[in-house]
């Protein structure tokens, strides 16, 4: 059926903001940009090089009836050999384990604590091999974030341990029980001094087996260090309330939130306070919270902020003194400065929100962290809760700094460093590995070699967490188990196991566990019940808090005499490296930072102004790629050579920033990239100077691949809390309007093709723009449920990632330079208010895409072997074997999700990641087929997981729950922006969310009909 | 392949000639009956026993010819015309349709009614002698069921052997000791005390139930015993599995020769232009035919059949014994895989029968089988003589070559298919429970999984989760009553590739 409609299509403007992705775009008549968006393959097949080169061609000896008689020859040699397959075995049990039925996944409750990341968590277990770690939901703690969904890959790393090690070489158990026991015994011998140095472990049971050893060889000490330190919040939170641990903050409650440099979506105090936040960003009764962050690199959070104020550290100092002093003191400050009237403004905000309000900082100082808690406490912050206390980060900066300098006087005798890497992560990383030569014995309990255990004497070889088991206490009365869930994959044993060895006891680490539970914690419930659930909590009383007098107007003076610089350098975490403890695991590092959209590397962060000023460039070549100049960065009197420099919108001048957790020694080869930023890791900020060195650097960004054709400017829709609360929903949301014989006609009126069959299940997810923090727990999910490959630095540059989906930042500001100059609200720094363009301080929002699984794709059109087609379930269906590779359905996807398999990414010396070794294959997802080369793919809306929904429901003969069916990306979203059901099942959660006015499609005036829904995000600017 | 390409041969020629090959046909021929009853029929049918449909022995005493042929053509027709034998044939077994075969010829239909009316010698049911005494007969039964998990005639196994152990006992001991024997031990009896110690002190279950003549009875047959079978009919050889036709295959060599020659004669001798151009493109024609559809069975491992680690015989187990399928793969009602079952499954049963006591054929004889099933134990680690399993054991476990290989892109879930859809396994497997070695029966082609989703209908109304779409369908298309498969999203390619 073909009717002819002049369809004149109106496009709708939500705002007058411009999107962008990359400051290329801004950029008038850039060819670049012009390209990309024209090709949805940028990089040319290089046919010219061989046909095109003439020399070459006469030069060859091949020819053309050479080149048909080998074709010949292969096909027919192909065909005779797929006459006859190959014998396939099948090897059942010899005696089947009997909650093992093959074919079908188990679920345990487990728990990690790594030291950076504690989650509760649910470990798929296929065959007896874990595959997929989901968050349990049913714990207070069962949030993932991308690192947590990664560590499953973590487990089957080859670069892992293989056994015990004295000395570089290969010891058994046996003999390194005796020898380090024997020395152990000659230091007590001696009342020499024994060290732990441990990472947070927050175990009860290990603590007390620790004690327990204290007791028997006297003169022992724990230290606890953190790599990502937390420092001077604990050492605060001493002062003033008497326990060293960390506050637990609500976000749900929060009506103001004001944040001095705290990347509380990120990693700060040790994270897992999104879903918190994200219950207060969606407008309820036209009331949403108001987020304020002042920072100076552009992080996670500072991306999400309502409002952002841009400041170099220095001014942060400052800015949270003025805070207090106005909030807490009543002094208001009289300074004509914009920073000073957004403070005032703020102030008053907070007042106003009775006690519903929190300030956080991220300043690394103790009288800073002071002035923080003091703020909460005049404003009866219901938010802050400084008596169920999190134990989360314990590390003690001084205690390690203490230790150092003891080992270095030949104080200590031993030292015994477990789930930490301090010959790496130490600011003063030499001098510590200088002084563990001076200890009479050095043990390292790792998973893997690193700058530790290679100068220790001992290696103590410890199992994943996957393999281990444990207890945390990640909060006050919320205790969690850890379990095995894998058999050891090498010749591990636990630090506890070894603890028990070494204090003669026979017992396993698991019966120790279990009988101090049982007599400590349980209190007469079940053991099997916790181990089941992963967690128990118990009531704690309500204690009265303790509160010391603490001298706040010391604290502020000290904090008053710090002096800004010139160039301030810090340092941030990354969504997917961290604390580069799981650096060798390569879907992290493929994941594309959330921020500056760049893989597998890091980089300086350095604002516009500052790059001009020093001469460095970011370029875009011709394939879309970026390349960096490089500087070396003195601080802290450490030079670092050759790092790569990254110009970042809303980065603040006179400050830059370089990611931690790379540079890492002993990593396989592909991922022994980046530079260490460690030696800079303490403070507040250090004093840098840079220096321009020739050579450029190419970065793997893939922030303007799979452009949109150049409509952006509609792609991603978001209002203001006072337009969506005032203002009728076609204004701020409006669908697009047709217009039909001069008549303007809703998009149902012009649509070339008949309607599918409506009926029984049709899939939809929606994708919530306000809560989504752009965190990539959802990338790395789909890369673990679907079996995606790595495919290495190179190949990001030239276009050609693999992730099914991926979270489009985009920048965006409606400030002209004129506007921005007459209002003057940029310049909130001294010397900052010459220049002012859009690309300097912009808003971020994110949006993640995946296919969008249109009821009239493009895509299946145009395939002419009709390997991509649509179901009656609402998914379009690629079907992989059926596929030739013509790639049309990339080519006429609006979306630009689909991906190709340019290599076969398995088995593959050239691709040298997980699926090309038998370990890192065990984490493959049976129920989905390893793509091979020369097809396209794309989500699927995890079909393999509704496919079995529906078979479990026929199974029993029931009706399949609203909430049953999940994608992997919707059960990893720790803040439920993405939302996945049967949106004609009109009671469930995706088909309430259809109808809400904030609900609209990706570039609908396309006519698409998506299955895949957004939210639009609302931002609260309203001022006070 | 090699017996499909006479198929092809044949086929080929009819397309192209439009020749009916008649191969001369007597009257009713049960050997040509047998082969067409084991292609078309033996998937649903047996002779001696219900499957899916009901026994054919003899049918042809029961109903009429022309009724069977009807049936047998189109069975669907013949109930429609309201014939009350078809309807009620239909009703009693489960109203599931038998497959109509309108492409069997009259005389297909005699040859399969003679040969179910012959008695087939393939299925001779192995007709052990039945011992004369009807007591010993009741005792054997009796044993049977009491008494084999435990106990052997002339060997331990839990307990001690029985064969004339009414010769070492008095008949009064044994009836106290039978009915209860711990009430014996208690008595201080010295012999009930011994034999409790001797045999690892596991005490025998009592047997109150069993009236004085029940255990005479028992006594009787221990004292008998088994009496050999007097004939042994080849069981075993004659079953027929798809072994390669040889007769097949040297009849399409020789017809495909005869053409050759024939072709080239015309070629080289005639003088008729015409001829030679209809000869040369007709074998020209006929060459691409046989050579196009013999590529197109390259993939296909239909009659794939390969030697296993160990004999294990369907017919032995699934057949004679009548074990469960989903006794052994019991994750085909669970899981996506049918399951392997793994050795300790074999031990429920082999720990007892450690021995092959059936019908022997000169080629396999009982060594042959008893050293098979020592393979288990092998692998597993027990103790014949101990009857316990041996300690610290490197098992080995057992490597079956896989027959039915799908390949990776393919997803296939057996649950859905046994356990949802209520398959017989058969349907997709073929008669395994008359295969001595397994066979892939079916082709394993998307083609054939298409064709049954498109043939069979879903039953809407009995399961709770199609509750909701069936009313909406009803209500959608109010004329339709039956929904196939592939009507519900099973021929979308989503469904099984991803």
């Amino acid at each position: 059926m073909l009717i002819q409609y002049k369809i004149k299509q109106t496009i709708n403007m939500a705002s007058n903001k411009k999107y962008w992705k990359s400051v290329e775009e801004l950029k008038e008549n850039s060819s670049i940009v012009e390209k990309l968006k024209q090709k949805e393959f940028v990089e040319e097949i290089p046919a010219d090089q061989f046909l095109g080169d003439k020399d070459t061609l006469d030069s060859s000896s091949t020819s053309r009836r050479d080149f048909l008689k080998y074709v010949g020859f292969s096909t027919a040699v192909a065909s005779l050999a797929a006459c006859e397959g190959p014998v396939i075995k099948s090897i059942p049990y010899v005696i089947k384990p009997d909650d093992i039925t093959p074919g079908v996944a188990e679920y345990f409750a487990t728990t990690i604590a790594d030291g950076i990341d504690f989650a509760n968590v649910l470990i798929k277990v296929r065959e007896g091999r874990p595959i997929k770690i989901e968050p349990n939901k049913e714990s207070s703690f069962g949030s993932t974030n991308a690192r947590v969904q990664a560590s499953v890959l973590s487990l089957y790393d080859n670069n892992r341990l293989k056994g015990p090690k004295a000395k570089g070489e290969a010891i058994t158990w046996n003999k390194f029980d005796t020898e380090v026991l024997a020395k152990l015994n000659e230091l007590k011998g001696n009342g020499e001094k024994i060290v732990f140095l441990t990472g947070t472990c927050a175990s009860p049971s290990t603590s007390s087996l620790v004690k327990k050893f204290s007791e028997q060889y006297s003169n022992v000490a724990h230290v606890v260090y953190d790599a990502i330190s937390e420092s001077a919040a604990l050492d605060a939170m001493k002062e003033m309330y008497g326990k060293r641990s960390l506050p637990d903050y609500d976000f749900s409650k929060a009506e103001v939130i004001v944040s001095v440099g705290a990347d509380f979506l990120g990693d700060w105090q040790g994270g897992g306070f999104s879903t918190g936040y994200a219950k207060g960003r969606i407008p309820k009764n036209g009331k949403m919270s108001q987020h304020i962050q002042f920072e100076s690199n552009m992080s996670l959070t500072g991306a999400n902020a309502d409002k952002r104020v841009m400041i170099k550290p220095s001014q942060q100092v400052n800015a949270l003194i003025k805070l207090y002093q106005a909030i807490v003191s009543g002094v208001a400050t009289r300074e004509m400065s914009p920073l000073n009237t957004a403070i005032q403004d703020i102030a008053k905000q907070i007042k106003a929100a009775e006690g519903n309000a929190v300030v956080v900082t991220g300043i690394q100082d103790k009288n800073a962290q002071l002035l923080a808690l003091q703020i909460n406490k005049a404003i009866q912050s219901s938010v802050i809760d400084v008596v169920n206390t999190r134990n989360i980060r314990h590390g003690d900066d001084a205690k390690v700094t203490q230790l150092t300098a003891d080992m270095k006087a030949g104080k200590i005798g031993a030292i015994i460093t477990h789930n930490t890497n301090p010959a790496y992560t130490l600011p003063n990383a030499k001098e510590f590995t200088e002084a563990l030569k001076k200890t009479k014995l050095s043990v390292s309990f790792a998973m893997s070699d690193n700058e530790t255990t290679n100068a220790s004497q001992y290696v103590a070889a410890i199992p994943h967490y996957l393999e281990t088991w444990n207890d945390v206490l990640i909060k006050k009365g919320q205790y969690s188990l850890t379990q095995p869930t894998i058999h050891k994959l090498f010749d591990t044993r636990q630090f506890q196991e070894t603890l028990l060895k070494w204090l003669g006891s026979n017992e396993t680490y698991y019966d120790y566990l279990k009988g101090n539970w049982n007599n400590n914690i349980l209190g007469g419930k079940s053991w099997n019940q916790a181990l089941h659930d992963g967690t128990f909590s118990v009531s704690v009383a309500n204690e009265e808090n303790l509160v010391n007098d603490v001298d706040i107007s010391a604290a502020g003076s000290a904090l008053s005499k710090i002096k800004g610089s010139d160039l301030e350098l810090t340092v941030y975490t990354k969504a997917g490296i961290g604390d580069g403890q799981q650096a060798n695991n390569p879907w992290l590092q493929e994941l594309p930072d959330p921020i500056t959209r760049t893989t597998w590397d890091n980089y300086l962060l350095v604002s516009r102004i500052d790059a001009e000023r020093l001469g460095l460039e970011n370029r875009t070549v011709d394939n879309g790629a970026l390349n960096g100049d490089m500087v070396n960065i003195t601080a802290n009197g450490v030079t670092i050579e050759k790092v790569p420099v990254y110009i970042q919108p809303g980065q603040a001048p006179g400050s830059i920033a370089l990611a931690l957790g790379y540079g890492e020694k002993g990593l396989q080869e592909e991922m022994s990239i980046g530079v260490n930023a460690f030696p800079f890791a303490k403070g507040i900020f250090h004093n840098a100077s840079i220096e321009k060195v020739s050579g450029e650097h190419e970065f793997a960004c893939v922030q303007l691949q799979h452009t949109i054709m150049g409509r952006e400017g509609e792609i991603t829709k978001e209002t203001t809390l006072a337009d969506f609360v005032s203002k009728p929903k076609d204004e701020w949301n409006s669908p697009p309007k047709f217009s039909l014989d001069h008549q303007e006609v809703t998009q149902d009126k012009v649509d070339l093709w008949e309607k599918f069959d409506d009926l029984g299940t049709r899939f939809n997810l929606s994708i919530d723009l306000a809560t989504c923090t752009g965190c990539a727990a959802c990338v790395i999910a789909c890369h673990a449920e679907n079996n995606v490959p790595v495919v290495g630095k190179h190949e990001i540059r030239v276009s050609r990632d693999m992730h099914w989906m991926r979270i489009d930042r985009y920048y965006s500001s409606d400030m002209t330079v004129e506007k921005g100059k007459e209002e003057g609200i940029f310049g909130t720094g001294d010397f900052f208010n010459a220049q002012i363009q859009p690309s300097d301080a912009p808003e971020v929002s994110f949006q993640p895409v995946m296919c969008q699984h249109c009821n009239h794709a493009p895509c299946e059109t145009v395939c002419p072997v009709a390997a991509t087609s649509h179901g009656l379930q609402g998914q379009n269906q690629m079907a992989y074997n059926r596929c030739v590779g013509t790639r049309y359905c990339a080519n006429n996807c609006p979306y630009r999700v689909r991906r190709f398999n340019w290599f076969k990414y398995f088995d593959n010396n050239e691709f040298d990641f997980n699926m090309n070794n038998d370990l890192g294959r065990m984490v493959l997802n049976p129920d989905v087929v390893v793509r091979s080369r020369g097809v396209m793919e794309k989500c699927s809306m995890c079909i393999q997981m509704t496919q079995l929904t529906i078979l479990n429901a026929k199974k029993e003969g029931r009706p399949v729950a609203d909430g049953e069916f999940q994608t992997a990306c919707s059960n990893a979203c720790p803040t439920d922006a993405i939302v996945f059901g049967d949106v004609n099942d009109k009671i469930s959660k995706v088909a309430q969310l259809e109808k809400d006015d904030r609900s609209f499609k990706l570039l609908d005036f396309v006519g698409t009909k998506p299955n895949v829904f957004y939210q639009l995000k609302v931002k609260n600017t309203k001022e006070a | 392949m090699q017996s499909n390409t006479f198929k092809k041969l044949i086929t080929g020629l009819t397309f192209l000639f439009l020749i009916s090959f008649s191969i001369s046909a007597q009257q009713g021929d049960p050997e040509n009956g047998k082969k067409l009853y084991n292609t078309n029929c033996a998937a649903c049918h047996k002779l001696d026993k219900k499957l899916i449909g009901p026994p054919l022995k003899g049918v042809s005493e029961k109903r009429s010819n022309e009724w069977l042929h009807s049936w047998i053509k189109d069975n669907n027709a013949l109930r429609e015309s309201g014939d009350q034998d078809a309807i009620d044939i239909f009703n009693e077994y489960n109203s599931i349709p038998m497959t109509p075969y309108p492409q069997l010829s009259e005389q297909d239909i005699n040859d399969i009614i003679a040969y179910t009316d012959d008695k087939p010698t393939g299925d001779l049911a192995a007709t052990t002698s039945k011992a004369s005494d009807p007591k010993v007969a009741l005792g054997k039964k009796l044993f049977q069921t009491h008494c084999v998990a435990c106990h052997k005639l002339d060997k331990k196994l839990i307990g001690p052997p029985l064969q004339g152990i009414s010769e070492k006992r008095s008949k009064e001991w044994l009836h106290l000791w039978i009915r209860d024997n711990a009430a014996l031990r208690a008595s201080g009896d010295q012999d009930a005390i011994d034999i409790f110690n001797e045999y690892n002190s596991i005490p025998m279950t009592p047997y109150l139930q069993l009236s004085e003549d029940d255990i005479d009875a028992i006594l009787a047959y221990t004292t008998v015993g088994d009496v050999k079978p007097v004939e042994v009919a080849a069981v075993v050889a004659d079953i027929v599995v798809a072994t390669p036709k040889s007769s097949n295959r040297w009849m399409s060599y020789a017809l495909a020769l005869v053409i050759l020659i024939l072709a080239v004669w015309i070629l080289v001798q005639s003088k008729n232009g015409f001829l030679k151009i209809a000869v040369t493109i007709f074998v020209t024609l006929l060459g691409t035919y046989v050579l196009f559809d013999s590529l197109m069975d390259i993939g296909i491992d239909q009659g794939y059949q390969p030697i296993q680690p160990i004999a294990f015989s369907h017919t032995i187990h699934a057949g004679d014994n009548l074990i469960d399928c989903e006794y052994c793969h019991s994750s085909a009602r669970n899981s996506k895989t049918s399951g392997i079952p793994s050795a300790n499954v074999c031990m429920n049963c082999h720990k007892s029968i450690t021995e092959y006591n059936g019908p022997v054929t000169s080629e396999s004889e009982k060594a042959f089988y008893d050293a098979e099933i020592h393979k288990i134990y092998d692998a597993i680690g027990w103790d014949v003589d101990k009857l316990a399993y041996k300690d610290n054991y490197e098992q080995i476990p057992i490597q079956w070559n896989r027959i039915h290989n799908l390949p990776d892109f393919v997803y296939y879930n057996h649950s859905q298919h046994v356990n949802v859809a209520g398959l017989e396994c058969q349907e997709c497997h073929g008669p395994v429970e008359e295969m001595d070695e397994v066979y892939q029966y079916s082709p394993l082609t998307m083609r054939w999984c298409l064709d049954c989703h498109k043939e069979t209908d879903i039953d809407l109304k009995d399961n709770a989760y199609y509750a909701k779409i069936h009313e909406e369908l009803a209500k959608k298309y109010p004329d339709l009553e039956n929904w196939t498969v592939a009507d519900l999203g099973g021929k979308e390619c989503g469904k099984c590739h991803y």
